[in-house]
Protein backbone atom coordinates (compact mmCIF):
# COMPACT_ATOMS: atom_id res chain seq x y z
CA UNK A 1 0.00 0.00 0.00
CA UNK A 2 2.32 2.63 0.95
CA UNK A 3 5.92 0.72 -0.09
CA UNK A 4 7.85 2.71 -1.80
CA UNK A 5 8.67 2.60 -5.63
CA UNK A 6 10.26 -0.57 -6.46
CA UNK A 7 12.44 1.13 -8.92
CA UNK A 8 13.58 3.66 -6.39
CA UNK A 9 16.09 1.05 -5.15
CA UNK A 10 18.24 1.81 -8.34
CA UNK A 11 17.24 4.92 -10.16
CA UNK A 12 19.28 8.12 -8.90
CA UNK A 13 16.42 11.14 -8.35
CA UNK A 14 16.59 13.73 -10.33
CA UNK A 15 19.70 15.81 -9.71
CA UNK A 16 20.41 13.41 -6.92
CA UNK A 17 24.56 12.68 -6.88
CA UNK A 18 25.65 9.01 -6.33
CA UNK A 19 28.29 9.81 -3.25
CA UNK A 20 28.36 12.49 -1.10
CA UNK A 21 30.94 12.71 1.68
CA UNK A 22 30.86 14.35 5.10
CA UNK A 23 34.05 15.29 6.77
CA UNK A 24 33.95 14.15 10.36
CA UNK A 25 35.00 16.91 12.70
CA UNK A 26 35.74 14.84 15.76
CA UNK A 27 38.07 12.37 14.54
CA UNK A 28 40.87 13.21 12.19
CA UNK A 29 41.58 12.09 9.02
CA UNK A 30 38.20 10.62 8.89
CA UNK A 31 34.98 11.07 6.78
CA UNK A 32 31.92 9.16 6.23
CA UNK A 33 30.39 8.69 2.69
CA UNK A 34 26.99 8.21 1.50
CA UNK A 35 26.29 6.20 -1.34
CA UNK A 36 22.81 6.48 -2.64
CA UNK A 37 20.91 3.39 -4.47
CA UNK A 38 23.42 0.56 -3.85
CA UNK A 39 23.22 -1.90 -1.11
CA UNK A 40 25.54 -4.78 0.84
CA UNK A 41 26.91 -5.78 -2.89
CA UNK A 42 29.10 -2.91 -3.09
CA UNK A 43 29.40 -1.58 0.61
CA UNK A 44 30.64 -4.77 2.05
CA UNK A 45 33.06 -5.31 -1.52
CA UNK A 46 34.77 -1.70 -0.49
CA UNK A 47 35.01 -2.11 3.04
CA UNK A 48 37.21 -5.08 2.63
CA UNK A 49 38.92 -3.60 -0.34
CA UNK A 50 39.51 -0.28 2.06
CA UNK A 51 40.91 -2.44 4.74
CA UNK A 52 43.02 -4.40 2.37
CA UNK A 53 45.08 -1.06 2.28
CA UNK A 54 47.48 0.30 4.63
CA UNK A 55 46.73 3.90 4.83
CA UNK A 56 43.38 2.84 6.06
CA UNK A 57 43.14 2.70 9.96
CA UNK A 58 39.34 2.10 9.63
CA UNK A 59 36.54 1.34 7.57
CA UNK A 60 33.34 -0.19 7.87
CA UNK A 61 29.85 0.41 6.04
CA UNK A 62 26.24 0.36 7.54
CA UNK A 63 22.64 0.14 5.84
CA UNK A 64 20.88 2.54 7.98
CA UNK A 65 17.35 0.95 7.06
CA UNK A 66 16.33 -1.71 4.76
CA UNK A 67 13.67 0.30 3.14
CA UNK A 68 16.74 3.34 2.60
CA UNK A 69 18.35 2.46 -0.41
CA UNK A 70 21.91 3.82 0.79
CA UNK A 71 24.58 2.95 2.81
CA UNK A 72 27.02 4.81 4.90
CA UNK A 73 30.87 4.06 4.20
CA UNK A 74 32.95 5.64 6.98
CA UNK A 75 36.94 6.14 6.25
CA UNK A 76 39.52 6.70 8.62
CA UNK A 77 43.16 7.11 7.27
CA UNK A 78 46.95 7.18 8.86
CA UNK A 79 46.64 10.63 7.52
CA UNK A 80 49.07 10.17 4.44
CA UNK A 81 46.11 10.16 2.25
CA UNK A 82 42.57 11.69 2.66
CA UNK A 83 39.41 9.07 2.99
CA UNK A 84 38.57 10.61 -0.31
CA UNK A 85 41.32 9.83 -1.94
CA UNK A 86 41.68 6.44 -0.85
CA UNK A 87 38.32 5.76 -1.57
CA UNK A 88 39.20 6.80 -5.62
CA UNK A 89 42.14 4.16 -5.19
CA UNK A 90 40.40 1.32 -3.75
CA UNK A 91 37.88 1.57 -6.69
CA UNK A 92 40.63 1.74 -8.81
CA UNK A 93 42.23 -1.32 -7.26
CA UNK A 94 38.79 -2.89 -7.17
CA UNK A 95 38.63 -2.54 -10.82
CA UNK A 96 41.83 -4.31 -11.34
CA UNK A 97 40.87 -7.33 -9.04
CA UNK A 98 37.68 -8.00 -11.50
CA UNK A 99 39.36 -7.28 -14.25
CA UNK A 100 41.74 -10.11 -13.73
CA UNK A 101 38.94 -12.15 -12.72
CA UNK A 102 37.15 -11.78 -15.89
CA UNK A 103 39.96 -12.72 -17.40
CA UNK A 104 40.76 -15.82 -15.78
CA UNK A 105 37.34 -16.70 -16.24
CA UNK A 106 36.83 -16.44 -19.79
CA UNK A 107 40.23 -18.09 -20.28
CA UNK A 108 39.29 -21.19 -18.71
CA UNK A 109 35.85 -21.63 -20.87
CA UNK A 110 37.71 -21.12 -23.86
CA UNK A 111 40.51 -23.26 -22.45
CA UNK A 112 38.01 -26.30 -22.28
CA UNK A 113 35.47 -25.26 -24.95
CA UNK A 114 38.54 -25.86 -27.65
CA UNK A 115 38.96 -29.39 -26.55
CA UNK A 116 42.31 -28.37 -25.40
CA UNK A 117 43.89 -31.13 -22.06
CA UNK A 118 41.07 -31.38 -19.65
CA UNK A 119 41.72 -30.90 -16.13
CA UNK A 120 40.23 -32.22 -13.16
CA UNK A 121 39.51 -30.71 -9.92
CA UNK A 122 43.06 -30.11 -9.10
CA UNK A 123 44.44 -29.37 -12.13
CA UNK A 124 45.94 -32.43 -13.19
CA UNK A 125 45.30 -33.15 -16.85
CA UNK A 126 42.90 -35.89 -17.09
CA UNK A 127 43.86 -39.22 -19.15
CA UNK A 128 39.94 -40.82 -19.82
CA UNK A 129 39.52 -42.94 -17.14
CA UNK A 130 37.60 -42.46 -14.37
CA UNK A 131 35.02 -39.82 -12.83
CA UNK A 132 36.99 -36.78 -13.34
CA UNK A 133 37.25 -37.40 -17.57
CA UNK A 134 33.02 -37.13 -17.75
CA UNK A 135 33.14 -33.48 -15.88
CA UNK A 136 30.99 -32.08 -18.41
CA UNK A 137 28.07 -34.32 -18.00
CA UNK A 138 24.65 -33.35 -18.63
CA UNK A 139 22.29 -33.96 -15.43
CA UNK B 1 47.90 -44.33 -1.80
CA UNK B 2 46.65 -40.74 -1.16
CA UNK B 3 46.92 -39.16 2.05
CA UNK B 4 47.18 -35.26 3.46
CA UNK B 5 51.01 -35.61 2.67
CA UNK B 6 50.63 -37.07 -0.79
CA UNK B 7 48.43 -34.97 -1.79
CA UNK B 8 46.56 -33.69 -4.87
CA UNK B 9 46.03 -30.64 -3.60
CA UNK B 10 47.85 -27.59 -3.62
CA UNK B 11 49.99 -27.43 -0.39
CA UNK B 12 48.97 -24.07 0.59
CA UNK B 13 45.28 -25.32 1.28
CA UNK B 14 46.53 -27.05 4.49
CA UNK B 15 47.67 -23.65 5.55
CA UNK B 16 45.55 -22.97 8.82
CA UNK B 17 45.20 -19.74 8.36
CA UNK B 18 42.93 -20.47 5.37
CA UNK B 19 41.11 -23.01 7.14
CA UNK B 20 37.09 -22.32 8.84
CA UNK B 21 36.72 -24.92 11.65
CA UNK B 22 33.60 -26.86 11.84
CA UNK B 23 33.12 -28.04 15.17
CA UNK B 24 29.88 -29.86 16.50
CA UNK B 25 27.83 -26.88 17.60
CA UNK B 26 30.00 -24.05 16.18
CA UNK B 27 31.96 -22.69 13.26
CA UNK B 28 35.02 -21.31 14.15
CA UNK B 29 37.62 -18.57 12.17
CA UNK B 30 35.02 -17.22 10.35
CA UNK B 31 36.63 -13.81 9.48
CA UNK B 32 39.70 -13.73 6.98
CA UNK B 33 43.19 -13.01 8.54
CA UNK B 34 45.09 -11.52 5.74
CA UNK B 35 44.65 -7.57 6.02
CA UNK B 36 47.71 -4.95 6.58
CA UNK B 37 47.88 -4.98 10.72
CA UNK B 38 46.64 -7.92 12.10
CA UNK B 39 49.92 -10.45 12.26
CA UNK B 40 52.75 -8.02 13.46
CA UNK B 41 55.91 -7.77 11.01
CA UNK B 42 53.79 -9.14 8.25
CA UNK B 43 52.56 -6.81 4.95
CA UNK B 44 49.34 -7.90 3.73
CA UNK B 45 49.05 -5.07 1.59
CA UNK B 46 46.90 -6.11 -1.09
CA UNK B 47 48.21 -5.79 -4.82
CA UNK B 48 47.32 -6.72 -7.91
CA UNK B 49 50.39 -9.30 -8.57
CA UNK B 50 49.67 -11.38 -5.68
CA UNK B 51 46.16 -11.40 -6.51
CA UNK B 52 46.91 -12.78 -9.89
CA UNK B 53 49.14 -15.34 -8.94
CA UNK B 54 46.43 -16.79 -6.28
CA UNK B 55 43.48 -16.65 -7.96
CA UNK B 56 42.19 -19.90 -9.91
CA UNK B 57 38.96 -20.02 -11.72
CA UNK B 58 38.40 -23.82 -12.65
CA UNK B 59 35.07 -24.96 -14.67
CA UNK B 60 33.99 -28.40 -12.86
CA UNK B 61 30.52 -29.19 -14.79
CA UNK B 62 29.06 -27.34 -17.49
CA UNK B 63 25.75 -28.67 -18.70
CA UNK B 64 22.81 -26.89 -21.23
CA UNK B 65 21.33 -25.34 -18.09
CA UNK B 66 23.80 -25.62 -15.13
CA UNK B 67 27.84 -24.60 -14.66
CA UNK B 68 29.79 -25.39 -11.54
CA UNK B 69 33.22 -23.50 -11.04
CA UNK B 70 35.95 -22.95 -8.69
CA UNK B 71 36.86 -19.70 -7.52
CA UNK B 72 39.73 -19.94 -5.51
CA UNK B 73 42.10 -16.97 -4.34
CA UNK B 74 39.29 -14.28 -3.61
CA UNK B 75 37.98 -12.37 -0.53
CA UNK B 76 34.13 -13.53 0.73
CA UNK B 77 33.40 -10.14 -0.07
CA UNK B 78 34.05 -10.27 -3.76
CA UNK B 79 31.94 -13.69 -4.14
CA UNK B 80 29.57 -12.71 -2.56
CA UNK B 81 28.81 -9.57 -4.46
CA UNK B 82 29.04 -11.65 -7.39
CA UNK B 83 26.07 -14.64 -6.20
CA UNK B 84 24.10 -10.93 -5.16
CA UNK B 85 24.62 -9.73 -8.76
CA UNK B 86 23.38 -12.37 -10.36
CA UNK B 87 20.55 -12.80 -8.73
CA UNK B 88 19.52 -9.74 -8.17
CA UNK B 89 21.45 -7.26 -10.78
CA UNK B 90 21.72 -9.12 -14.28
CA UNK B 91 19.03 -7.76 -16.31
CA UNK B 92 16.78 -9.71 -18.59
CA UNK B 93 13.11 -9.43 -20.00
CA UNK B 94 9.85 -10.62 -18.04
CA UNK B 95 5.92 -9.62 -18.59
CA UNK B 96 5.33 -7.01 -16.25
CA UNK B 97 1.89 -5.47 -17.78
CA UNK B 98 -1.18 -8.03 -18.80
CA UNK B 99 -4.04 -6.38 -20.07
CA UNK B 100 -6.92 -9.01 -20.14
CA UNK B 101 -9.78 -8.51 -22.61
CA UNK B 102 -11.63 -11.68 -21.79
CA UNK B 103 -10.86 -14.39 -18.91
CA UNK B 104 -13.83 -16.54 -18.54
CA UNK B 105 -11.50 -19.44 -17.25
CA UNK B 106 -11.29 -20.43 -13.50
CA UNK B 107 -8.20 -18.23 -12.62
CA UNK B 108 -8.57 -15.02 -11.46
CA UNK B 109 -7.23 -12.41 -13.88
CA UNK B 110 -4.44 -11.28 -10.89
CA UNK B 111 -3.44 -14.85 -10.26
CA UNK B 112 -3.37 -15.37 -14.21
CA UNK B 113 -1.37 -12.39 -14.46
CA UNK B 114 1.19 -13.09 -11.47
CA UNK B 115 1.92 -16.60 -13.45
CA UNK B 116 2.65 -15.03 -16.93
CA UNK B 117 5.30 -12.76 -15.08
CA UNK B 118 6.97 -15.54 -13.83
CA UNK B 119 7.66 -17.11 -17.43
CA UNK B 120 11.17 -17.17 -18.56
CA UNK B 121 11.73 -15.15 -22.19
CA UNK B 122 14.30 -16.11 -24.28
CA UNK B 123 15.43 -12.52 -25.22
CA UNK B 124 18.48 -11.23 -25.44
CA UNK B 125 18.11 -7.73 -22.92
CA UNK B 126 21.18 -6.18 -24.66
CA UNK B 127 18.53 -5.24 -27.59
CA UNK B 128 16.34 -3.84 -24.94
CA UNK B 129 16.52 -0.75 -22.95
CA UNK B 130 14.37 -0.11 -19.79
CA UNK B 131 11.53 1.07 -19.45
CA UNK B 132 11.12 3.31 -16.22
CA UNK B 133 7.77 4.42 -15.30
CA UNK B 134 5.71 7.27 -16.98
CA UNK B 135 8.11 6.06 -20.15
CA UNK B 136 6.39 5.76 -23.52
CA UNK B 137 6.31 1.87 -24.43
CA UNK B 138 7.83 1.57 -27.87
CA UNK B 139 9.62 -1.15 -29.40
CA UNK B 140 12.94 -0.72 -27.89
CA UNK B 141 11.41 -1.06 -24.58
CA UNK B 142 8.77 -3.04 -24.60
CA UNK B 143 8.00 -6.66 -26.22
CA UNK B 144 4.28 -7.43 -27.20
CA UNK B 145 2.63 -10.73 -26.63
CA UNK B 146 -0.78 -12.45 -27.16
CA UNK B 147 -2.37 -14.73 -25.51
CA UNK B 148 -5.74 -15.54 -27.17
CA UNK B 149 -7.36 -19.65 -26.56
CA UNK B 150 -10.44 -20.51 -26.40
CA UNK B 151 -11.26 -24.74 -25.35
CA UNK B 152 -13.86 -26.55 -26.59
CA UNK B 153 -15.24 -30.18 -27.72
CA UNK B 154 -13.60 -32.18 -30.66
CA UNK B 155 -14.76 -35.16 -32.40
CA UNK B 156 -15.48 -38.31 -29.64
CA UNK B 157 -15.58 -35.98 -26.76
CA UNK B 158 -11.68 -34.53 -26.94
CA UNK B 159 -11.08 -31.39 -25.29
CA UNK B 160 -9.09 -29.13 -27.18
CA UNK B 161 -6.45 -26.65 -25.45
CA UNK B 162 -7.44 -27.92 -22.13
CA UNK B 163 -3.74 -26.67 -21.37
CA UNK B 164 -2.75 -23.62 -21.46
CA UNK B 165 1.15 -23.40 -21.32
CA UNK B 166 3.32 -21.06 -22.28
CA UNK B 167 4.27 -22.04 -25.85
CA UNK B 168 0.80 -20.63 -26.43
CA UNK B 169 2.50 -16.99 -26.20
CA UNK B 170 2.20 -15.56 -29.89
CA UNK B 171 4.91 -12.73 -30.28
CA UNK B 172 3.17 -9.37 -32.23
CA UNK B 173 6.53 -7.66 -33.63
CA UNK B 174 6.60 -3.86 -33.00
CA UNK B 175 7.87 -1.39 -35.11
CA UNK B 176 11.72 -2.73 -36.24
CA UNK B 177 11.92 -5.42 -33.61
CA UNK B 178 10.70 -8.06 -36.87
CA UNK B 179 14.14 -7.08 -38.64
CA UNK B 180 15.84 -7.00 -35.67
CA UNK B 181 15.08 -10.10 -34.03
CA UNK B 182 15.11 -11.81 -37.15
CA UNK B 183 15.31 -15.38 -36.61
CA UNK B 184 15.33 -15.59 -33.27
CA UNK B 185 11.40 -15.34 -32.44
CA UNK B 186 10.88 -14.12 -28.91
CA UNK B 187 9.50 -16.92 -26.48
CA UNK B 188 9.49 -18.90 -23.69
CA UNK B 189 12.84 -20.59 -23.07
CA UNK B 190 9.96 -23.55 -21.62
CA UNK B 191 7.00 -24.07 -23.93
CA UNK B 192 5.68 -26.75 -21.43
CA UNK B 193 4.79 -24.53 -18.32
CA UNK B 194 1.13 -24.81 -17.74
CA UNK B 195 -0.44 -21.50 -17.04
CA UNK B 196 -3.92 -22.46 -17.00
CA UNK B 197 -6.08 -25.25 -17.20
CA UNK B 198 -9.80 -24.79 -19.30
CA UNK B 199 -12.75 -26.60 -19.71
CA UNK B 200 -15.03 -26.48 -23.02
CA UNK B 201 -16.48 -22.82 -23.80
CA UNK B 202 -13.86 -21.22 -21.33
CA UNK B 203 -11.68 -18.55 -23.22
CA UNK B 204 -8.46 -16.37 -22.24
CA UNK B 205 -7.26 -13.69 -24.56
CA UNK B 206 -5.17 -11.18 -23.03
CA UNK B 207 -2.05 -9.21 -24.68
CA UNK B 208 1.25 -8.77 -22.58
CA UNK B 209 3.69 -6.16 -22.53
CA UNK B 210 7.23 -7.13 -21.47
CA UNK B 211 10.08 -5.60 -19.99
CA UNK B 212 13.53 -4.98 -19.13
CA UNK B 213 14.43 -5.34 -15.83
CA UNK B 214 16.41 -6.71 -12.87
CA UNK B 215 15.96 -9.42 -10.32
CA UNK B 216 15.93 -6.65 -7.04
CA UNK B 217 12.31 -5.56 -8.39
CA UNK B 218 10.89 -8.84 -8.91
CA UNK B 219 12.26 -12.09 -8.74
CA UNK B 220 10.74 -12.50 -12.18
CA UNK B 221 13.50 -10.49 -14.12
CA UNK B 222 15.98 -12.46 -11.98
CA UNK B 223 18.18 -14.80 -14.68
CA UNK B 224 19.24 -17.19 -12.23
CA UNK B 225 16.70 -19.99 -10.66
CA UNK B 226 20.06 -20.82 -8.10
CA UNK B 227 23.36 -18.93 -7.72
CA UNK B 228 25.10 -20.17 -4.79
CA UNK B 229 28.53 -20.89 -3.69
CA UNK B 230 29.79 -22.88 -0.74
CA UNK B 231 33.20 -23.10 0.39
CA UNK B 232 35.19 -26.12 -0.27
CA UNK B 233 35.37 -29.31 2.92
CA UNK B 234 39.01 -30.15 4.16
CA UNK B 235 39.17 -33.64 6.71
CA UNK B 236 41.80 -33.53 8.91
CA UNK B 237 43.81 -36.47 10.13
CA UNK B 238 45.71 -36.87 12.79
CA UNK B 239 49.08 -38.61 12.32
CA UNK B 240 49.58 -38.57 16.38
CA UNK B 241 46.10 -40.33 17.01
CA UNK B 242 45.19 -42.72 14.14
CA UNK B 243 42.04 -44.85 13.97
CA UNK B 244 41.78 -48.64 14.81
CA UNK B 245 41.79 -51.14 12.13
CA UNK B 246 38.23 -52.52 13.42
CA UNK B 247 36.99 -49.00 13.64
CA UNK B 248 37.88 -48.15 10.25
CA UNK B 249 34.80 -49.00 8.45
CA UNK B 250 32.65 -47.02 11.44
CA UNK B 251 35.00 -43.68 10.65
CA UNK B 252 34.53 -44.23 6.47
CA UNK B 253 30.75 -44.59 7.04
CA UNK B 254 30.89 -40.82 8.92
CA UNK B 255 31.33 -39.19 5.69
CA UNK B 256 30.50 -39.05 2.22
CA UNK B 257 31.05 -41.90 0.02
CA UNK B 258 34.26 -42.48 -1.37
CA UNK B 259 35.97 -39.52 1.27
CA UNK B 260 37.36 -41.47 3.13
CA UNK B 261 39.13 -44.93 1.50
CA UNK B 262 40.17 -47.84 3.90
CA UNK B 263 43.09 -49.93 2.85
CA UNK B 264 43.20 -53.82 3.59
CA UNK B 265 44.75 -53.13 6.43
CA UNK B 266 42.89 -51.34 8.02
CA UNK B 267 44.31 -48.39 7.87
CA UNK B 268 42.56 -45.18 6.88
CA UNK B 269 43.31 -42.25 4.49
CA UNK B 270 41.32 -39.18 3.32
CA UNK B 271 40.95 -39.53 -0.88
CA UNK B 272 41.44 -35.60 -1.95
CA UNK B 273 39.37 -36.44 -5.42
CA UNK B 274 36.37 -36.69 -3.80
CA UNK B 275 36.68 -34.30 -0.74
CA UNK B 276 34.31 -31.66 -2.33
CA UNK B 277 31.03 -33.98 -1.98
CA UNK B 278 31.86 -34.35 1.47
CA UNK B 279 28.39 -33.01 2.98
CA UNK B 280 30.19 -32.03 6.37
CA UNK B 281 27.72 -33.94 8.45
CA UNK B 282 29.70 -33.89 11.26
CA UNK B 283 28.13 -37.30 11.88
CA UNK B 284 32.35 -38.33 13.24
CA UNK B 285 32.09 -35.58 15.80
CA UNK B 286 29.19 -37.71 17.93
CA UNK B 287 31.41 -40.43 18.15
CA UNK B 288 34.01 -40.53 21.49
CA UNK B 289 36.35 -42.83 20.11
CA UNK B 290 37.40 -40.73 17.31
CA UNK B 291 37.78 -37.59 19.26
CA UNK B 292 40.80 -35.96 18.50
CA UNK B 293 41.72 -38.26 15.56
CA UNK B 294 40.00 -35.68 12.95
CA UNK B 295 39.19 -32.15 11.81
CA UNK B 296 36.96 -30.60 10.05
CA UNK B 297 37.93 -27.53 7.56
CA UNK B 298 36.69 -25.25 4.96
CA UNK B 299 38.54 -23.47 2.82
CA UNK B 300 37.94 -19.71 3.77
CA UNK B 301 38.61 -18.51 0.03
CA UNK B 302 37.84 -21.63 -2.15
CA UNK B 303 34.59 -21.35 -3.22
CA UNK B 304 32.52 -24.11 -5.13
CA UNK B 305 29.50 -21.98 -7.35
CA UNK B 306 26.37 -23.54 -8.76
CA UNK B 307 24.53 -21.98 -10.57
CA UNK B 308 21.43 -22.86 -12.70
CA UNK B 309 20.55 -20.51 -15.62
CA UNK B 310 16.78 -20.08 -16.50
CA UNK B 311 16.38 -17.24 -18.62
CA UNK B 312 18.50 -16.05 -21.91
CA UNK B 313 21.82 -16.21 -20.57
CA UNK B 314 23.55 -19.81 -21.06
CA UNK B 315 24.82 -20.58 -18.01
CA UNK B 316 29.06 -19.86 -18.65
CA UNK B 317 28.00 -16.69 -19.34
CA UNK B 318 26.07 -15.18 -15.97
CA UNK B 319 29.36 -15.00 -14.03
CA UNK B 320 31.21 -12.41 -16.78
CA UNK B 321 27.15 -10.85 -16.79
CA UNK B 322 27.60 -10.07 -13.35
CA UNK B 323 31.32 -8.96 -13.78
CA UNK B 324 30.02 -6.20 -16.39
CA UNK B 325 27.52 -5.28 -13.84
CA UNK B 326 29.78 -4.74 -10.87
CA UNK B 327 32.49 -3.17 -13.20
CA UNK B 328 29.48 -0.81 -13.97
CA UNK B 329 28.80 0.25 -10.43
CA UNK B 330 32.44 0.62 -9.37
CA UNK B 331 33.42 2.98 -12.34
CA UNK B 332 29.97 4.84 -11.12
CA UNK B 333 31.48 5.56 -7.57
CA UNK B 334 34.62 5.94 -8.67
CA UNK B 335 34.17 8.79 -11.37
CA UNK B 336 31.95 9.91 -8.43
CA UNK B 337 34.90 9.63 -5.82
CA UNK B 338 37.16 11.62 -8.74
CA UNK B 339 34.19 14.59 -8.77
CA UNK B 340 34.37 14.98 -5.03
CA UNK B 341 38.08 15.39 -4.83
CA UNK B 342 38.33 18.08 -7.59
CA UNK B 343 35.61 19.50 -5.43
CA UNK B 344 37.83 19.69 -2.50
CA UNK B 345 41.21 20.88 -4.30
CA UNK B 346 39.11 23.83 -5.14
CA UNK B 347 37.46 25.57 -8.24
CA UNK B 348 40.92 27.01 -9.40
CA UNK B 349 42.67 23.38 -9.30
CA UNK B 350 39.91 21.44 -10.75
CA UNK B 351 39.07 23.59 -13.12
CA UNK B 352 35.98 24.27 -15.31
CA UNK B 353 35.19 19.87 -15.86
CA UNK B 354 35.51 18.94 -12.90
CA UNK B 355 32.25 18.86 -11.53
CA UNK B 356 29.22 17.02 -12.48
CA UNK B 357 26.29 18.24 -14.08
CA UNK B 358 22.97 18.65 -13.20
CA UNK B 359 22.48 14.55 -14.15
CA UNK B 360 25.33 13.31 -11.45
CA UNK B 361 27.43 13.23 -14.85
CA UNK B 362 30.76 13.65 -15.10
CA UNK B 363 33.78 14.49 -17.33
CA UNK B 364 36.28 12.29 -17.56
CA UNK B 365 39.93 13.22 -18.95
CA UNK B 366 40.29 11.26 -22.21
Amino acid sequence: MNAPNRYELYVLEEGERPVEVTEDTKIPNAATVKIVKQDHTLANLLRSQLLSMPQVTFAGYKVPHPLHPYFLLKIQTDGSVTPTQVLETACTKLIGTIATLEAKFKREFTYNADGAVQEDAYGVPVTGDGLEGRSYIDF
Amino acid sequence: MASSSSSQLPPSVFNPRRHVGVHAERVSDVASTDFPGHYPGEDHTWSLARFKENLTVSVKRLSQRSVEFDLVGVDASIANAFRRIMIAEVPTIAIEDVFVWNNTSVIHDEILAQRLGLIPLNVDPALFSPRLPGDIPYDRNTLVFQLDIECSRGAKGAIINEYVTSGDLKWVPQGEQESVFGDLVPTATNKDIVIAKLRPGQVINVELHAIKGVGKEHAKWSPVATATYRLHPLVLLNPSKPIPPHLAQKFASCFSPGVVKVSPDGEVSIDDRHLRKETMSREVLRHKEFEGSVELKRVRDWFIYSVESEGPYAPEVLFPESIKVMRGKIAAIRAAAEALLADSEGPDAGAAAAGPDADGDVEMEP
